[in-house]
């Protein structure tokens, strides 16, 4: 065996060793182009690639994680997500094993299989398996036998062949149990899973749940794989919010927002319940509302949460906390009487006139008969930017930060300068600013709360899917406007718009103290600048109970056509929404338990005349005298207004107190009840109308 | 045969080669448990089905190579004959339909509870084959008769078998090897060209004539057209490999699993593309490299022409697998099913992938006995200049200062530890 040492040796040995060198240079060189060829796919295109390849992740793995719930205070649903089954294919694995001459007859076969399974065109299931895509959809929101005999389909084995590549997975979609229930507030989801308008625009990050963290858990046909670390798909689905809203608060202010809105033909209306202690929104109430589940037939309008994002001009409504602050500042006393000017004051160029003209008024009548003049006066007592100041610290002209998209900040100096003087006269009662309705109720709660303005609460809570808590809102002070003792005044100041021959008497709710004010403010005309004649924002703003305030609620609507004085329009909304609150609340009327039972059987409304009685015990002046007159054999009675127009018995209705609710047009042909039955303060009187013969 | 044989081989271990094998081996186990947790948890309900496997698989290759490379290669001289029949006859019993499907082809063979893939150990039992035969021939390897056609003979049989199951790569493989080896041992060119020529010839027509592999070549060429069908497997796999950039994604955070078919065994290196980036590409072309090198080197420094083609049999094989599969992976070669030597998912990948290691090792290993040897028979007569002669060629070329010094007087080979001419002190 000596080839061993002639094997390397001579000649031969240095040829056998060139050709070794020769083809392991070749394979240098090629695993070099690999590397080099690397180099350019992954440095130079590779953001490229990775591109395409997340979008073919976000195309592929279509199904979003479980959307979560909003729910109301008490843990109602309002908005919740279910899975609805649809049906993908993927053609590739469907034909696979199949010889090439064969694909034409399986596909043949199985589309037949699968168009009788899902009542589809065999012909068009067909062309999809042919297509030989990875992913089709086959059939979106089927039924649940469907989805049945198509699991059948993908299981068969013995019998006819088995159809692979089917694969049945929910989709989510939003539903909305009560459908038009605050349905401004919450918004809709669009069908790629965003949340649109409302809390659901607002938080969908918490509610669109974690799919980042989902996408390494699908698998090529973008079933979900539960092992790996995630037993639950709940631990990705998005998180549930709690609402501070009352589902019962919130039906009954949309009820009647939507009653009064048709009564008084009005544009838009909204109403806002807040807790004054704690700053939580219990109902927020936007009229037209639309029904989310069906959001595509919906004006887009419609779909606006007004209370947030709509500022208007409040009018008288402002007066309340201009006389706050001229008690904080000192410029007026509680017991200070104020000339006003026997209705008209010039301030520079612009005369300012009041409604009701008055000589001298203390201060709670300037509130309770709406006096511009003295309003202005205060406000100019104050001066442009102590007024402003205040106003600011209201939370007028800043957004509150509540949890819904739009939000208007309104306009407190709408030039962006400081006041001049007429404009400082004009803002002292609510015309040339601008304020939301939300403002407008947290600023009332302010007074409400001995003059701390709170931080607006509307979600509560925010919880995972599995029921740990993410985050939490608790009450928060957001600034100190006024000393308690000017709040507790002006809080009882107010309490006399709503009595007596104050303008707010409509909001008086039987047996409990109401504070509030009235506001009727022109708008500016757009065609011209100017204030409009007939169009009107009717509003009211108040609190109940006056001395221990439980809710503060904002009423506004936009244009009303039949009337528009604030207390006409507003002020019965506000009581019913009150009335409500309290109810829900289980507050009972003051005075109930002092009176005597046997007395109070034989009264035809109890809790109003134990409070009429209480009043009168302390010497005031009876509660409801003018609004309710006192008739021989209980309470008010239908009056006969046959013939009268519209107008007129729309507004005789609602001096008596009821409720019109308008049928028809032309003259009053007739009256449910029947003109001289007793009717009840706060009842519907329907008014049926006839076109004259 | 001699006392040479039956001794066993005391040199040191390629310390630097076994490494790299090992090093292979756990990074494999690393990528597999990456690349198949998803359909090891779909499929199996066990994310942890195939790193269990692969694992075991590991620690027995790992096992296999040392214990073949501590046997003295020259035994397998007496193996070549029957391996070769033992793989011929499981190609066969594959083919004709013992096989069992998967991915679409017979690759595997049951052999009671265990699955083997015959066509993976078909290359290491040609390697050892054409070794013994190119060794035997010697000179008549320039012959056509003698030198060409039995190789291809039995290369084409083999290859027609892999061609059956169907399993392309494995023909080209077995094809580039018969090349390789027919090449070192210095087969005439016009011969191999007239085969090589042949052989495109076939290969085109294989291709071709088979009409799924004919419209795959299509797909591959017009690859955005057919991404979503023909073309899904490579477009998916460069997808893998491109969105790694530099750094890559981590390890564990490829999200192409989810849509690259077999990522775990024949496309892992698009996983590791993925997740490790150019980085990581770059480590491992630079690993399979270092094979590369230090095979040829034992090639180089072998004892003999057996051990020489043995070693260059094998370090080819484990290169241009690496070759051949990054570059399917980028989509610069049509898809072939080729695993990733030591690192892809599978037994008898791994196993005979370690047993190769093995052989290469043991040449390695002989010729660093020799080295090892020498001291301990050592005869001071070296001329200086004959040992310079081994510095210069960088170490692997004793042989070349061989015959000088004893000249004729080594006559036989149980007389080499006792040469003089190796004295480096």
């Amino acid at each position: 065996m000596s080839a061993v040492e002639r094997s390397l040796d001579g000649p031969r040995g240095r040829w056998i060793r060139l050709r070794v060198g020769l083809l392991a240079g070749l394979l240098g060189l090629g695993l070099g182009l690999v590397v080099s060829s690397a180099s350019t796919l992954m440095l130079e295109d590779g953001a490229r690639w990775r591109e395409l390849a997340e979008l073919q992740r976000q195309r592929r793995l279509h199904v979003a994680p479980k959307r979560g719930t909003v729910r109301d205070r008490n843990g109602s649903a309002l908005a919740v997500t279910v899975e609805v089954p649809s049906v993908s294919l993927d053609a590739i694995e469907l034909l696979r094993g199949v010889q090439p001459a064969q694909v034409p007859a399986r596909a043949r076969t199985a589309a037949n299989d699968i168009g009788r399974a899902l009542s589809l065109e065999p012909a068009a299931v067909e062309k999809k398996i042919l297509q030989k895509r990875r992913f089709a959809w086959l059939k979106r929101r089927i039924t649940a036998e469907e989805a049945e005999a198509i699991r059948q389909l993908g299981a068969r084995q013995r019998g006819a062949e088995r159809v692979a590549g089917l694969a049945v997975e929910g989709e989510g979609r939003r539903y909305h149990p009560r459908r038009e229930l605050a349905a401004p507030l919450l918004g809709f989801v669009a069908p790629d899973g965003e949340g649109k308008e409302g809390v659901e625009h607002a938080l969908d990050d918490d509610l669109r749940g974690h799919p980042d963290q989902l996408r390494g858990l699908r698998d090529r046909s973008g079933r979900l794989l539960l092992s790996e670390g995630v037993e639950d798909e709940r631990a990705l689905a998005g998180h549930d919010v709690h609402l501070s809203i009352d589902q019962g608060i919130q039906f009954v202010a949309e009820r009647e927002l939507a009653s009064a809105a048709r009564t008084f033909e009005a544009k838009a209306a909204s109403v806002v319940v807040v807790v004054p202690r704690t700053g939580e929104v219990l109902a927020m109430a936007s009229w037209p509302g639309y029904n989310p589940n069906d959001y595509g037939e919906s004006d887009i309008e419609a779909r606006r949460e007004r209370a947030v994002s709509e500022a208007f001009e409040p009018g008288s409504s402002m007066k309340i906390f201009t006389v706050a602050a001229g008690l904080a500042a000192g410029v007026v006393t509680p017991t200070q009487k104020l000339f006003c000017e026997k209705g008209t004051m010039a301030v520079d160029n612009v005369v300012i006139r009041d409604t009701h003209p008055a000589g001298w008024l203390a201060l709670t009548d300037v509130l309770a008969v709406s006096s511009n003049i003295c309003s202005a006066k205060i406000g100019l007592a104050l001066g442009g930017d102590k007024l402003y100041e205040t106003l600011r610290r209201f939370g007028f002209g800043d957004r509150t930060g509540v949890a819904i998209p739009g939000e208007a900040s309104g306009t407190l100096r709408p030039r962006g300068r400081p006041w001049v003087q007429v404009e400082t006269a004009s803002a002292a009662f609510g015309q040339g600013v601008s304020v939301t309705n939300l403002q407008l109720a947290m600023a009332a709660a302010a007074i409400a709360n001995g003059g701390e303005l709170m931080e607006p609460i509307l979600v509560t809570k925010v919880v995972t899917a599995t029921g740990e808590l993410v985050r939490e809102a608790t009450p928060a002070v957001r600034r100190r406007v006024v000393p308690r003792h000017v709040a507790a005044l002006v809080a009882e100041m107010i309490v006399a718009v709503t009595e007596g021959h104050g303008t707010g008497v409509e909001a008086a709710v039987n047996g409990f103290r109401v504070a509030g004010k009235t506001a009727t403010a022109q708008k500016i005309d757009p065609a011209t600048g100017r204030y409009s004649l007939d169009r009107y924002v009717a509003s009211f703003v108040g609190f109940v109970p006056a001395e221990r305030p439980a809710f503060a609620i904002a009423v506004m609507v936009d244009e009303p056509m039949i009337d528009h004085a604030g207390g006409a329009v507003a002020a019965p909304i506000f009581r019913r929404v009150a009335e409500a609150c309290l109810e829900w609340s289980g507050m009972v009327p003051r005075g109930t338990a002092k009176a005597d039972p046997a007395e109070l059987a034989r009264m035809p409304d109890p809790a109003h005349a134990a409070h009429a009685a209480l009043r009168e015990a302390s010497g005031a002046a009876p509660a409801v005298q003018v609004v309710a007159p006192a008739v021989a054999g209980g309470g008010p009675r239908v009056p006969d207004m046959t013939g009268w127009s519209v107008r007129e018995a729309v507004r005789r209705t609602l001096e008596l107190g009821a409720v019109p609710r308008v049928r028809g047009s032309g003259l009053l042909a007739r009256t449910e009840p029947a003109p001289g039955q007793p009717f009840e303060r706060g009842a519907s009187l329907v008014l049926v109308f006839e076109p004259p013969t | 045969m001699n006392q040479r044989v039956v001794r066993r081989s005391g040199g040191d271990l390629d310390v630097v080669l076994a490494a790299a094998a090992i090093a292979l081996v756990g990074f494999g186990v690393v990528m597999v448990y990456s690349s198949s947790v998803i359909e090891a948890t779909t499929v199996y309900r066990n994310a942890q089905h195939f790193l269990i496997r692969q694992a075991i698989f590991g620690a027995a290759a790992i096992a296999v190579m040392l214990i073949v490379s501590s046997f003295d290669y020259h035994r397998l001289r007496r193996l070549a004959y029957p391996v070769l029949g033992g793989v011929t006859l499981l190609l066969v019993l594959s083919v004709i339909g013992l096989g069992h499907t998967g991915g679409g082809a017979a690759r595997w063979l049951k052999l009671g509870p265990i699955q083997v893939q015959p066509s993976e150990a078909a290359k290491l039992a040609l390697i050892v084959w054409l070794a013994y035969s190119l060794e035997k021939k010697r000179e008549l390897v320039k012959t056509f008769s003698i030198g060409m056609l039995p190789h291809f003979l039995v290369a084409g049989l083999l290859m027609g078998l892999c061609l059956m199951q169907p399993d392309f790569g494995g023909a080209v493989v077995l094809l580039f090897l018969t090349f390789t080896l027919l090449f070192v041992a210095g087969a005439r060119l016009g011969y191999l060209l007239g085969v090589l020529i042949v052989g495109a010839v076939g290969a085109a027509w294989a291709v071709r004539f088979t009409s799924y592999r004919y419209l795959r070549w299509l797909a591959w060429l017009d690859m955005s057209q057919h991404r979503a069908d023909l073309a899904y497997q490579p477009y998916q796999s460069v997808l893998s490999f491109g969105s790694g950039e530099l750094g890559g994604m981590g390890l564990g955070s490829g999200l192409q699993v989810l849509y690259l078919p077999e990522s775990h065994t024949d496309f892992i290196s698009a996983i590791i593309g993925e997740e490790l980036g150019f980085v990581g590409i770059l480590g491992l072309v630079a690993v399979y490299l270092l094979i590369v090198a230090r095979g040829v080197r034992a090639a180089l420094a072998a004892r003999d022409d057996y051990g020489m083609y043995l070693a260059f049999g094998i370090s080819a094989l484990f290169g241009v697998q690496a070759l051949i599969n990054l570059g399917v992976a980028m989509a610069m070669l049509p898809t072939k099913g080729l695993t990733l030597p030591f690192v892809s998912y599978g037994g008898s990948s791994l196993l005979v992938s370690a047993a190769a290691m093995g052989v290469l090792l043991s040449v390695s290993r002989g010729n660093e006995e020799r080295i090892a040897a020498r001291p301990a028979v050592a005869e001071p007569a070296r001329p200086p200049e004959a040992s310079a002669t081994v510095m210069t060629e960088a170490g692997f070329a004793p042989r070349e200062a061989a015959p000088d010094p004893g000249g004729g007087p080594a006559p036989r080979r149980p007389a080499r530890p006792a040469r003089p001419s190796e004295v480096p002190v």
